[in-house]
């Protein structure tokens, strides 16, 4: 089979779906391939019994005014979409140590960590001044590539950016605080980039922390499929392709410059510019003639690590969030203050000393029939570790996973066992198979400082003549930066 | 890797660079061959030969099916199923089988056929396949089967005709494995011949005291001594006692379900303690009460799929049945509306979505349904 597009997109999770509609709306023709049967990759939900759940998204970053809205609006997609702004950022608990819950709000933020720990205000009040002026610059300057003059004068008019950006979060907390508690509660969001706090790039702690206060977290009617499926209608409404159940096996290439490519069934497709939302490794080192791959590129792959993935435990459950004591959507909850046990944990099949915990009845997105609610357990964890078990093993440790989350949501939640009716656990294996990464990575290579794209620009360059890659292995993960950062590349595609 | 030209007005960036240029010295590629690792617990497709045809009763064979490669079946949990891939008469189409052996004993599956009267794949599996046949089929699939999280240690299962093939699954793996779980089931047949597995059963009930079978029969000749009618509330409490919550399969055939489910509802047993197996769409467009009145569920329509063609099929027929009439292919699994796999986008025209179907809101929202729970109102374009 052969057909001309001016553009093919492999893959329609985040990424390629907003860089396919973006192409396709600015009046190239484009094909969207999709292994699948279904668009949106992690950005998805499934259904069992009376009960859907989401895959995904715990809470959206950069809506309000923020990027996201943006490229959004410009895709023509936020009109089709329901988004619900949650009220509260989350609430951290570790039992017997402390159980606080953040708002949503920079101010709110200090008053809520002044209740729980009298005589902090002051200095709650210059770190969070820190983490959005360091939060506010990462997001302008990663969206400015294009205009490295202007971002240079900028820059060195941001001394504290400049001096804190590449150290740990942990180092600037222990700067800022003495009391462990209150670095534990501040640093919560680490699991939203992967790295526990002394590996986690202050640089990206600020940025998460900058997305939900300046812009609010926020939920959206039809989860997180709601959305994928209105980036592809704004896809087809402007005369885009789109083909389920293809999975690319070549980019096929001639004289070292993209031509099209092949799916595992035979089929061909031609077209000069090939976007890739797989994953950087599949991409290079299988899709293509290894001949075509510069050694400059192999050589960064092999200097990467594979990001985490994670076990999440979806529960349906006969019992209203507040029934189920449920008083914040997002909850994240650790066993004891101690750094080493959560990473320790993360290459572990051991009973999980960390989860977070979503309730999408908080803010109902309606998901759960009337008097129930949906919760996911969400653990990170490396692939690798899954990899050890028999396949005759797996399903017995993925329960015996998935109970010890479990037993740590109890905590907030008692009796929450004794109202599940559905639950199905997800592990790295799974995400696997549904995204075709390896090692079921979720937000592309390990997110420390050496990840930052001040080191890696690279991938978003044509390493081979026609080729582009977008998706959480060049850019950070989740949604905000793979829609946003997407968009915008393929925006400046158009003028090539 | 020359950094970004911002990056050398950071404090600590020298440091960064050199740890990336010690990670490139010492790195090491990374797996990347994807596909083969989900293939181990979840081949795209399994290549399989028939290594005996045991008969059950006589409407029902029992097909023991090997790996062509010799190698082990992929494993699964009692109560999952496989869809066989057929080809029958120029048309290709697929069922979903339960798998009835033990997931302990992975050289083989078994897959037990009731003949359906009239149904084209189970009359052609019964009539035709013969030892050394080869067959294809998908991996194990399907969310009928025990979860430790929150099935219990007390189960019972209500099974009427084929639906005891997932049952009795279960109860090997609790004979084979010496589970700490106790089942009870309770089998309706419609004569005492029709039993499937009655020896089996009766002889593990005997030497086992974990699991308990009672046969109700509900066209009973003089020799039955035993229970009769259907598996209505009475009958149950009488055979199984109290539910008190324990965890309750049902699987049978789908007319079963809508019966079971107010009998259930009758002893005051609450829907989170009851699991279905989904099993073929129970009313036909037509006979479903939510069909619009005044149209017509024989007369036929033109159901056009996107640059690929078109053809005329009675209203009353499931869009994928009638697209694999026709010679289009696409994947499905369940055939019952649960798995999604053979979901496809209206974009024209109007369908009838049977209440099996489990879509997910933005499914219905945005235009898509599940192909083998829908059926053509209007004439209708898809595209899959
Ligand atoms: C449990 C969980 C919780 C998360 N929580 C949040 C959150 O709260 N907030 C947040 O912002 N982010 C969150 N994320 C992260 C976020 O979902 C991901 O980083 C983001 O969706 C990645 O998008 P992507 O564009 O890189 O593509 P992916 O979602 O990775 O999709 C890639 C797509 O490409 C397809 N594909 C791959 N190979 C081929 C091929 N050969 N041929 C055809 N198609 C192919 C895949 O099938 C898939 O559809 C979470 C992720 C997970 C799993
Ligand atoms: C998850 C799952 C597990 C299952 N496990 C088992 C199992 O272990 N054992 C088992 O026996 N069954 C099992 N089933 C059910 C199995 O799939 C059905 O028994 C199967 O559909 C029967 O196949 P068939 O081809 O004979 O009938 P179908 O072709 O599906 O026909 C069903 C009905 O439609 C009518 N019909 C068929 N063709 C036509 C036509 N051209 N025009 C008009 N009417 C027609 C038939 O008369 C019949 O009543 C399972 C089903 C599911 C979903
Ligand atoms: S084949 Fe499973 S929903 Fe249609």
């Amino acid at each position: 089979m052969s057909d001309d597009y001016d553009a093919i997109v492999i893959g329609a999770g985040n990424a390629g779906l907003s860089s396919a509609a973006t192409l396709q709306r600015g009046g190239r023709r484009t094909l969207l391939l999709e292994r699948h049967n279904i668009p949106g990759g992690a950005a998805t939900s499934f259904v069992r019994g009376r009960f859907e759940f989401e895959v995904s998204l715990h809470q959206l970053g950069g809506m309000g005014n923020g990027p996201l809205r943006q490229v959004l609006d410009q895709l023509d997609v936020t009109r089709r979409l329901k988004f619900l702004e949650e009220r509260d950022l989350y609430r951290t608990v570790v039992p017997g140590v402390l159980d606080i819950t953040l708002p949503a709000d920079w101010q709110g933020v200090a008053d809520a960590i002044e209740d729980s720990f009298p005589g902090n205000r002051a200095r709650v009040e210059s770190f969070l001044e820190l983490c959005q002026e360091v939060g506010s610059w990462q997001l302008v300057a990663r969206a400015s590539l294009h205009q490295p003059q202007e971002q240079a004068a900028w820059l060195r008019g941001l001394p504290r950016v400049r001096r804190n950006g590449l150290r740990p979060a942990k180092e600037v907390l222990d700067e800022y605080f003495d009391d462990d508690r209150i670095k534990h509660v501040l640093a919560s969001y680490w699991s939203y980039n992967g790295q526990p706090p002394s590996t986690l790039p202050f640089m990206d702690l600020a940025r998460i922390l900058t997305l939900y206060l300046e812009y609010k977290p926020y939920h959206l009617r039809g989860g997180s499929q709601a959305m994928s499926s209105a980036m592809l209608d704004s896809f087809l409404e402007a005369g885009g392709d789109v083909r389920f159940d293809s999975n690319v096996a070549e980019i096929r290439t001639r004289q070292g410059t993209v031509v099209g490519v092949r799916l595992d069934n035979g089929d061909e497709y031609d077209a000069r510019m090939v976007v890739s939302n797989a994953s950087a490794v599949t991409t290079y080192t299988r899709m293509l003639d290894p001949t075509v791959v510069p050694d400059s590129v192999l050589r960064d792959l092999r200097s990467r690590k594979l990001g985490i993935s994670g076990t999440i435990t979806y529960l349906g459950l006969d019992a209203t969030a507040r029934e189920l004591g449920f008083t914040a959507g997002t909850n994240m909850i650790t066993s004891e203050l101690a750094e080493n046990t959560v990473r320790d944990s993360m290459h572990s099949l051991d009973p999980t000393p960390y989860v977070v915990a979503s309730c999408y009845d908080v803010d109902p997105i309606g998901f759960a029939p009337p008097r129930a609610s949906h919760v996911a357990i969400f653990s990170v964890q490396y692939g690798r570790v899954w990899d050890t078990l028999a396949p005759e093993d797996y399903a017995r440790a993925k329960y015996a996973y998935a109970q010890s989350q479990l037993d740590l949501v109890e905590v907030i939640s008692p009796g929450l066992r004794d109202v599940i009716e559905e639950a199905e656990v997800a592990t790295p294996h799974t995400l696997r198979r549904y995204l075709g990464h390896p090692g079921g990575a979720i937000y592309g290579f390990d997110q420390d400082i050496t990840d930052s794209w001040l080191f890696r620009d690279a991938d978003l360059k044509p390493n081979v003549p026609g080729l582009f890659l977008l998706s959480a292995w060049t850019t950070a993960g989740g949604y905000n930066p793979t829609i946003v950062t997407a968009a915008r590349f393929s925006q400046r595609l158009l003028q090539l | 890797m020359p950094a970004h030209p911002l990056a050398r007005f950071f404090d600590h960036v020298d440091d960064v660079t050199a740890e990336i240029a010690r990670r490139e010295a010492g790195g090491v590629a990374h797996p990347a061959a994807v596909d083969d690792e989900i293939a181990v617990c979840h081949p795209k497709q399994l290549d399989l030969v028939v290594a005996e045809v045991i008969t059950e009763t006589a409407t029902t064979k029992t097909f023991r099916l090997r790996r062509a490669t010799g190698e082990l079946l992929p494993p699964f949990q009692a109560g999952q199923y496989i869809s066989l891939r057929l080809q029958i008469d120029g048309v290709r189409t697929s069922r979903a089988f339960s798998v009835s052996s033990s997931p302990t004993e992975r050289r083989h599956y078994d897959l037990t056929v009731r003949r359906v009267p009239g149904g084209c794949v189970s009359n052609h599996l019964l009539d035709t396949i013969t030892p050394g046949d080869r067959l294809v089929s998908s991996g194990p699939i399907g969310t009928f089967h025990y979860n430790p999280l929150f099935h219990g240690e007390d189960l019972v299962f209500l099974a009427g005709g084929s639906g005891v093939t997932p049952a009795m699954s279960m109860i090997r793996e609790v004979v084979n494995r010496g589970l700490p779980r106790t089942l009870h089931l309770v089998y309706g047949s419609r004569r005492a011949d029709d039993i499937i597995f009655r020896a089996e059963l009766d002889q593990i009930a005997r030497g086992c005291p974990e699991i308990t079978v009672d046969h109700v029969i509900s066209e009973p000749d003089a020799d039955w001594s035993g229970p009769t009618g259907f598996l209505s509330a009475a009958v149950v409490e009488r055979l199984a006692g109290p539910l008190r919550g324990r965890m309750t399969y049902v699987c049978g055939p789908p007319a079963m379900y809508a019966y079971q489910l107010r009998q259930l509802d009758r002893m005051g047993h609450p829907r989170r303690r009851v699991r279905l197996e989904a099993n073929g769409i129970a009313l036909p467009a037509g006979e479903d009460h939510d069909w619009p009145a005044d149209v017509d569920p024989t007369a036929e329509v033109t159901v056009a799929v996107r640059g690929r063609g078109a053809f005329r099929t009675p209203r009353n027929r499931a869009l994928l049945d009638a697209l694999e009439d026709n010679g289009f292919q696409l994947e499905a699994s369940c055939r019952s509306g649960e798995c999604s796999m053979c979901r496809v986008r209206v974009v024209r025209g109007s369908v009838f979505t049977a209440a099996e179907a489990r879509l997910r809101t933005s499914d219905r929202d945005f235009g898509f349904t599940h192909s083998c729970a829908a059926y053509p109102v209007t004439d209708v374009e898809v595209d899959f």
